[in-house]
């Protein structure tokens, strides 16, 4: 397909219709709106549901219908509205029910702003609602991204019966970029599981209750084992020039793409800087991280939030080599000039007078 | 790349206009990067100079130099 002009919460949408999404729930939020429009648009296109729900909560029950009849469904929101929907996730993934949300963050906590953040990732990478769950998460960087992680997190929900989210700030969601789509897929037919309101799927009960502790266990170390399988088979991360490098940037959504210009005119300075950028936050690019630690000296992880990516690339890197930290909250997004100075400062690239 | 092998991690500025040629941070310094110079200096004597690579930034000229503000030592510390 030729590349089209499009916003990256529109890609999401676009790409998800492509990859067979025929049902989408929701309630507009800034700066996710436009998925609520474009959905609005498209899916009735083809021959699709969208529903306006009166609130978040409603939104995420109506998924775990649309997923319990084995139809692909997705959902949009932002901060304050996944919150809301964070008890729903954690049905949705004991009930092991595939669909989407998309949460394009913004300003935070309480009601914030509507500019762009990264204060959602704990809630979302490390599993906002109750019980021992996790999501499946995806974090775009570009309109591109937006439409190729949709048709990941479609997959991935699908492979491991499990909601996925697209985690990215309301900059990517903002920005408009030639997006090149992918063919669209035939819809997918319904799972053996699914309950369709025939005689035939009569015995398929979705339900997440077990009553009886040995039961509730022997569910909940499925669900793990699911988990620790999509770290080793589902987890990706995109290093760039990292291959000499001294020191590595981690940052993901618009702060990966700020890095990569900072690694790219730290270069020309004649920092060997490089950039690892997770594509994948869980299941967490750990084993990557593991591998650079003895290649390089440090590590800086810069987040538009205070110390939530920071915590995971600690926990990989179990004190092996040190790590610095750059972040800005609010809504405010650094330049890369920003950046590279305070990556200068903390790396003490500039030589520092200490006798004399 | 100092003489070890090992990537700089300092440098060395001399005051060439403080230094009466005495050779003390020369034969101090343990990588070997400072040298006395051909030329002179206004006073007549040959100032040390330092090669321009190889300083580990420890410091140790600075501490044999007799002179005050003769040698500034920097260091990188990452």
């Amino acid at each position: 397909m030729k590349p089209e002009l499009t916003k990256g919460n529109e890609a999401i949408v676009k790409a998800a219709v492509l990859a067979g999404c025929r049902a989408y729930y929701g309630y507009p939020i800034t700066p996710a709106s436009e998925i609520a429009e474009a959905a609005a648009l498209y899916l009735p296109r083809v021959g699709g549901v969208f529903i306006q729900a009166e609130s978040e909560t409603a939104s995420v029950n109506m998924l775990y219908g649309a997923a319990s009849a084995g139809v692909r469904c997705m959902s949009g929101s932002s901060g304050p509205g996944i919150s809301l929907m964070q008890e729903g996730l954690s049905y949705l993934a004991s009930a092991e029910l595939p669909c989407v949300i998309a949460d394009i963050m913004r300003g935070g906590p309480g009601l914030g702003n509507i500019a762009p953040e990264q204060g959602d990732y704990n809630q979302i990478v490390k599993g906002g609602g109750h019980g021992n769950y996790r999501t499946l998460v995806v974090a775009p960087a570009s309109a591109q991204e937006m439409a190729d992680f949709t048709t990941l997190a479609f997959d991935l929900a699908d492979r491991y019966r499990n909601p996925a989210v697209v985690l990215t700030d309301g900059n990517i969601g903002q920005m408009m970029e030639p997006v090149r789509f992918a063919d669209p897929i035939e819809v997918p037919a319904p799972p053996s599981w699914a309950v369709l309101g025939t005689a035939a799927t009569r015995k398929n009960l979705i339900a997440s209750i077990y009553l009886e502790p040995e039961k509730m266990e022997r569910h909940v170390r499925k669900l793990e084992a699911k988990y620790r399988q999509a770290e080793v088979e589902a987890v990706r991360s995109e290093s760039y020039r990292t291959e000499d490098a001294e020191f590595v940037l981690i940052g993901y959504g618009i702060m990966g793409r700020i890095l990569k210009a900072v690694v790219d005119q730290g270069r020309e300075r004649g920092h060997k800087l490089g950039l690892l950028r997770p594509i994948t936050l869980f299941p967490f690019p750990t084993a990557r991280i593991r591998q650079l630690a003895p290649e390089v000296k440090a590590f800086l992880v810069a987040e538009l939030s205070v110390g939530q990516l920071l915590d995971d690339v600690r926990l990989a890197l179990e004190g092996r080599r040190p790590v610095e930290f750059f972040s800005r909250v609010g809504g405010s997004v650094p330049t890369a000039e920003e950046v590279l100075e305070a990556v200068e400062q903390k790396f003490q690239f500039r030589e520092v007078l200490i006798h004399g | 790349m100092s003489p070890n092998g090992k990537p700089d991690r300092g440098s060395v500025v001399m005051n060439a206009e403080e230094c009466k040629g005495c050779g003390l941070c020369v034969e101090a310094c343990p990588l070997k990067v400072l040298s006395l110079s051909k030329s002179l200096n206004r006073y007549g004597y040959h100032p040390a100079v330092y090669l321009g690579h190889g300083c580990s930034g420890c410091g140790i000229c600075f501490f044999a130099c007799p002179e005050p503000g003769g040698i500034r030592v920097q260091k990188r510390l990452a």
